[in-house]
């Protein structure tokens, strides 16, 4: 009985001393990441400018890019030939390139004649890790290159983490329309034609990171041009110029979300 | 009565019958004649001491792809939703015609308005409006904001518009602007601000 109540104090004991280890290890701060040459560095004390906390490792730039329309929404019908959905699908395909050969990462949402619902397009966009959400259109209407950010609905209150569906892009609207701006400035410089507006388009207002829509159109009134695959190239080589002047504000800006 | 003046009274009744039918014919001819033509609907005029009122029409134009003003004159009316309707009918007169500075087909039409309480506006149009108009963002977006901002200006007390298309709730105009939700007008204002400066 006594050996009994001895071990017993010894196991207790032992058991607190064991949590007790495990708290201090848990508290501690994580160790400083190794410097890139792989050899080992010294512990050093940390010197009183140091911030509490060490910057987390820049993480690579992901752009979500958006074809719009697709499978049985075939959208506009520019010439009797061309229809929207493919037209979008080749521009998205062709900015990726023009984004990739710029050190971009790119994501495309719709890689094939698929039909996606808004909604649905908004959930990935959601989900993912992207710094900026691009929708891409065509049409045969104006001239040059148009850039949308959201006109947002009348809707409910965000509450904490919990958005409103149909406004979730209140919180980075103003972010979605400083890179309007930082955009269209940059294309201006290449002397193409383009305008900043803003749109009732879905799922622009269901999605909570920067959203932006591009569509475009003809510099020539001819419809067919916005087919032309030496039209889109130029298109997309321009976004793509000022998508990568903007390529260090997006990333800063992806480091500093939650 | 003898049979031979039974005979005088038999004769002259018939002809006095066969008379009146040939008058009656004359007068159906006259009457004939003095009706309107088939197939050529008469236009009512309006009535000489019905008030005219002075309106503004924000008209979109696809080739600046722009929202311009124009003043017309409507009769005045009284009630809000007998105005708002020919208010758009004012609009849609211009879209519908022969060179319009943004197209829709003919058969583009509204079928109702309705002012619901705290200024909403509930607008229904037929389908022709819809799969008539030319798709695309800015298309779509000229459309809506022009009938918004040409009511918004011209009645008071509207702050929210609603579209609905043949009576039902519609996802998008074209495949664009979406019509799920409800437009402020304010939002609509400042769009239109963006779209008068080509």
């Amino acid at each position: 009985m006594r050996w009994n109540n001895s071990a017993m104090r010894l196991l207790l004991s032992v058991s607190t001393f064991c949590f007790a280890c495990l708290l201090m290890i848990a508290q501690s701060p994580p160790s400083a990441p190794q410097g890139t040459t792989g050899t080992a560095t010294q512990p050093t004390a940390p010197s009183p400018s140091a911030p509490a906390n060490p910057v987390p490792a820049e993480k690579p730039l992901l752009i979500l890019i958006d074809a719009a329309h697709g499978g049985t929404d075939a959208g506009a019908l520019l010439t009797p030939t061309a229809v929207e959905k493919d037209i979008t699908l080749n521009v998205a395909r062709r900015l990726k390139q023009e984004l990739n050969t710029r050190g971009i990462q790119v994501q495309l949402l719709r890689d094939g004649d698929w039909t996606l619902s808004a909604d649905q397009r908004a959930t990935t966009a959601n989900t993912g890790d992207a710094a900026l959400y691009i929708s891409v259109h065509a049409s045969s209407l104006g001239s040059g290159i148009r850039l949308f950010t959201a006109m947002l609905p009348a809707g409910g209150d965000n509450n904490g983490p919990f958005l409103d569906w149909d406004t979730a892009q209140a919180a980075a609207l103003e972010r979605s329309k400083a890179i309007q701006a930082q955009l269209v400035s940059a294309i201006q410089q290449t002397r193409f034609p383009v305008r900043a507006l803003m749109a009732p388009l879905r799922p622009l207002n269901n999605i909570k990171s920067p959203a932006i829509a591009i569509e475009i159109s003809p510099t020539t009134g001819d419809a067919a041009q916005v087919a032309s695959t030496g039209y889109q190239q130029m298109i997309c080589s321009a976004v793509g110029n000022a998508l990568a002047s903007l390529a260090q504000s997006l990333r800063t800006n992806t480091g500093s979300r939650p | 009565m003898n049979s031979r003046l039974f005979f005088v009274l038999t004769c002259c009744l018939c002809v006095i019958a066969l008379a009146m039918s040939f008058y009656m014919w004359q007068l159906r001819n006259r009457a004939v004649d003095n009706s309107i033509p088939s197939g050529t609907p008469e236009v009512i005029a309006a009535p000489s001491n019905a008030t005219q009122k002075q309106i503004t029409l924000w008209v979109a134009h696809d080739d600046t792809a722009t929202l311009k003003s124009q003043s017309v004159s409507i009769a005045s009316s009284a009630e809000r939703q007998r105005e708002a309707e020919d208010i758009f009918r004012s609009l849609l007169e211009i879209y519908t015609a022969k060179g319009s500075p943004h197209p829709l087909p003919a058969g583009a039409a509204l079928r109702n308005v309705y002012f619901v309480d705290r200024g909403l506006v509930v607008i229904d149009v037929n389908s022709n409006f819809a799969s008539g108009q030319t798709s695309g963002i800015l298309a779509e977006e000229l459309t809506l904001s022009s009938l918004v901002q040409t009511l918004s200006a011209n009645i008071q007390g509207i702050s929210q518009v609603k579209f609905l298309v043949d009576g039902k709730e519609a996802s998008t105009l074209a495949g664009h602007a979406d019509l799920s939700n409800i437009y402020e007008t304010s939002q609509v204002a400042s769009f239109a601000r963006q779209l008068s400066a080509p």
